[in-house]
């Protein structure tokens, strides 16, 4: 007699061979030699919005260039000193004003032609005229002039000790300017309406980096060849190819089965559920963060969101449980808008909550009640963050002291516009460094004049947020180095603190997950993941 | 009845004109900058920039100016250069379109010959055991989200079966065949490579399945339904009376004249998985239209819109034509005019 878990078993057993002898012909097709393979496969979202390096900016970018097109200086592995690049030898003056570079002698591009000064110039001057996205990186570059066929000198506006990290961005990789002219690049003044070039670049590449562009196929790959001509140690794999893999659980099966040998995007909590043993799974802090920011511009905003109450709300904020509700607790606390481990933020003081303060502070406000107030933001998932469970912790915590926070999520289009009409007292967003500095974060979030912040959080009145303070300081941190620079930094991270227009919430830790027989695996401040110290045991 | 076809034919480059305005007009209207696939963060305090970039995609000219350039150029065969890919839409689309159009078409064999049979034995065996398990089966795979349908087969058969492979058309470390249609099984077999036409396959059958499971459901329910409505009609009364056998009566009387439900389902099922079949392009990462379409909304990619509109809108149209030619096989009796 047939009892029904029999029957269950039996069922299940034919299920199984009938799907076993269904799928039977796939069986070959199945990545089990990855292991063996020359080819190095890494999963990703791609971010991709151009592949020429005067225009491109995005995470997947930082990866290709880096590859691709060699800087004059790049990040070391220490993720804070610079190293030769294709320049083996560089001198500033004393005030950091003017910079000289000497190319090394056995740089080549990838189609066998040597670097030369003046593909230096033309590069710089093509990001500058362009007006592409990275062309802030070359703001306050007086004039490149080669000085000889290996020597390129580059003045400044005014003093930047930082002009040297800002090299080291992987947009500032050096183009071979013959081959990109012939396709139709542009480096002169009319480069922003003439320069046709874009196309190209998403087909051909033209660096000197140890790889070079094989195929491009938006939201599918990023194919890379090895470049035989590579005056450098030569990369350990012959093809690197970023597959398109959208979410963290489907990269994470994806590394599992061995269809890839690195997945770029699990975040901590799809992480634990990775099981298999030949997974290599390492959390390490980065240098993204993500904050609230209150913007007293907006519309009827400047009597509600006063100095005072934008303390009063940093205040009622558990930054704490903020850290383990967005990131399960794997993440940092981050004082200012600078990111832990860059220049002076080694001594900055953690914001913490205090509910007692808020409130008294409120009270004396005028707003003893607390009020209502809207915050719109990005209805996206960044580096593990969801923004909306971020700012649904916010909202949580403002309630403690009377504020009624109304969330709306929009599309990045709609809270773009919203934004930027000033129709937004608070919202949330994230950064991720463009190169290893601290100057980057105050030329974009300090109170001071020509930053993206002081136009939004001031809208049609920014003398009720701007900090005088900081514009000096900018400058002083920017003419200095070592402990001298740090003490600057810290001293405007300090205002920078104490404006609470941006109030970092957390600083979410990276997971690097690769198959177990990959070597190299690191995060790079400047780069992401250098695939040319990627190798195969 | 080649004359009616012919005429829908030439009417339907009218109707696309139409459409592609009306997504224009809407896609203009829309709130949203439409700057936010073209200039980051970063750059928008950047007045040079911001006007470069305005200058370089021809957003600082007019609104009527923009529509009258869009409709010239469409004439010509050109839909623009997508905001976010920054290559040609047209480009875009044909890479593809048939990369959806191989999905779409295995999916939709696997949906409509299971969701048919299920439907065809579910009323010759209507309240039994059967056709209450049969009715699970098919609802489960309509109701079921494919976002979770499809990382759950994912899940056992590829991770810890390992009878399928990952996700996406091929495997990474292979090159795809030499391109003739676009359509990964097919182009391999022209190029006589049999290992790689297996490898296609084998990443086809989990996204089709998925996506043929979700539209099992609603056909083999529509045949269930209009075969019982068709076997209490006189003519299989007649068919009966004259001693045809049950499955002749099923087949050749009653399931003939159901179908025209089932076709007009079809046809329209099929036009709307070109563009909709999104959430199984996303966790297959299958570089099909839907995640393109996606894509274009959500960053205002105006040109990539009204590309994705056209393919929609022709779609439909031809799924409408082929649909009503389908109904005269069906039933010869309907005339068209």
């Amino acid at each position: 007699m047939l009892n029904y878990p029999s029957i269950v078993f039996k069922g299940a057993a034919r299920f199984a061979v009938l799907g076993a002898v269904a799928f039977a012909p796939f069986a070959g097709a199945l990545p089990a030699h990855a292991q063996q393979s020359d080819t190095l496969v890494i999963g990703r979202a791609m971010d991709v919005n151009s592949l020429d390096p005067a225009r491109a900016f995005c995470d997947t970018c930082q990866i290709y260039l880096s590859a691709v097109y060699e800087p004059l200086v790049t990040l070391g592995k220490d993720n804070k000193t610079l190293v030769a690049g294709l320049a083996d030898a560089w001198d500033a003056n004393d005030n950091f004003t003017d910079f000289t570079f000497t190319i090394r002698d056995n740089a080549v591009f990838a189609d066998g032609s040597p670097v030369e000064a003046s593909d230096v110039v033309w590069t710089f001057n093509r990001m500058k005229n362009l007006k592409g996205s990275p062309s802030f990186l070359m703001d306050g570059v007086a004039s490149v002039t080669a000085v000889d066929s290996k020597t390129v000198n580059v003045t400044l506006d005014a003093p930047n000790a930082e002009f040297l990290n800002k090299l080291s961005a992987p947009y500032s990789g050096i183009i071979n300017a013959e081959v990109a002219a012939a396709a139709g690049a542009i480096a002169d003044e009319s480069a922003s309406s003439s320069d046709k070039a874009e196309n190209w670049f998403l087909e051909n590449s033209a660096g000197s980096g140890p790889f070079t562009l094989s195929n491009y196929s938006p939201d599918n790959e990023l194919r890379f060849a090895r470049n035989d001509n590579y005056w450098g140690d030569a990369p350990h794999f012959s093809e690197v190819v970023i597959t398109q893999i959208q979410d963290a659980v489907s990269q994470s099966q994806a590394l599992e089965s061995g269809a890839v040998d690195i997945a770029m995007q699990v975040d901590a909590d799809t992480a634990v559920s990775i099981t298999a043993e030949d997974v290599v799974i390492k959390i390490v802090p980065s240098f993204n963060f993500l904050y609230i920011a209150f913007m007293p511009g907006a519309e009827d905003m400047a009597d509600v969101l006063t100095p005072e109450v934008r303390e009063a709300l940093s205040l009622a904020i558990n930054y704490d449980e903020m850290i383990e509700f967005t990131v399960g607790g794997n993440g940092n606390p981050q004082a200012a808008p600078i990111p832990n481990g860059f220049p002076g933020t080694a001594n900055l003081p953690l914001r913490h909550q205090d509910l007692d303060k808020s409130r008294a502070m409120l009270a004396s406000a005028g707003f003893p009640d607390g009020f209502e107030i809207t915050a719109g933001y990005p209805n996206d998932n960044v580096y593990g963050v969801d923004i909306n469970v971020m700012m649904q912790k916010a909202q949580q915590d403002l309630a403690k002291v009377g504020v009624k926070m109304k969330l709306r999520p929009l599309t990045y289009a709609v809270w773009r516009e919203d934004l930027n009409n000033g129709a937004l007292p608070i919202t949330g967003l994230y950064y991720a460094p463009d190169y290893y500095g601290s100057g980057q974060y105050p030329s974009y979030f300090a109170m001071m004049p020509g930053t993206t912040w002081l136009g939004r959080a001031g809208q049609e009145t920014p003398e009720v947020v701007v900090n005088p303070a900081e514009a000096g300081l900018y400058s002083t941190a920017l003419a200095k180095t070592g402990a001298e620079a740090d003490a600057a930094y810290e001293a405007l991270a300090l205002e920078m603190i104490n404006d609470n227009i941006i109030v970092p919430l957390v600083s979410p830790n990276l997971v690097l997950a690769y198959r177990n027989d990959i070597e190299g695996v690191r995060y790079s401040a400047c780069c992401n993941l250098p695939l040319a110290e990627l190798s195969r045991k | 009845m080649l004359r009616y076809i012919i005429r829908r034919i030439i009417t339907i480059p009218f109707l696309l004109l139409s459409v592609a305005s009306v997504a224009f007009l809407l896609s203009q209207m829309t709130k949203g900058d439409p700057l936010a696939a073209l200039v980051p963060e970063r750059m928008m305090s950047n007045p040079e920039v911001v006007a470069a970039v305005k200058a370089e995609w021809g957003l600082d000219k007019p609104m009527p100016v923009r529509y009258v350039i869009y409709i010239r150029n469409l004439m010509h065969g050109d839909m623009g250069t997508s905001f976010t890919t920054r290559r040609p839409v047209a480009r875009d689309i044909a890479e593809r379109l048939p990369a959806t159009l191989e999905l779409v078409i295995v999916a939709m064999f696997i949906g409509t010959s299971v969701g048919m049979t299920i439907g065809l034995l579910s009323a010759r065996f209507r309240n039994t055991v059967f056709d209450n398990v049969a009715r699970g089966f098919a609802l489960l795979g309509s109701s079921l989200p494919i976002f979770w349908s499809g990382l759950i087969l994912l899940y056992i058969f590829s991770v810890r079966l390992k009878w399928t492979p990952g996700t996406g058309r091929l495997d990474a470390r292979t090159q795809p065949p030499p391109d003739v249609t676009g359509m990964y099984t097919i182009d391999s077999l022209l190029a006589g490579d049999f290992a790689l036409f297996t490898q296609s396959l084998s990443h086809l059958i989990l996204p089709a399945l998925v996506l043929g499971w979700s539209v099992t459901g609603i056909i083999s329910r529509l045949v269930r339904s209009s075969l019982l409505e068709a076997l209490t009609q006189d003519y299989v009364r007649t068919a009966r009376a004259k001693g045809a056998p049950e499955h002749v009566v099923l087949l050749n009387h009653a399931l003939r004249n159901a179908l025209i439900p089932v076709l007009t389902v079809l046809g329209f099922t099929f036009a709307y998985l070109i563009t909709g079949a999104v959430l199984t392009e996303t966790i297959f990462s299958w570089p099909g239209i839907g995640s393109y379409a996606v894509s274009a909304a959500r960053s205002l990619d105006y040109p990539a819109i009204g590309g994705v509109t056209i393919v929609g809108a022709t779609a439909f149209l031809l799924a409408n034509l082929l649909t009503d030619v389908a109904y005269v096989w069906a039933n010869p009796r309907i005339k068209v005019q």
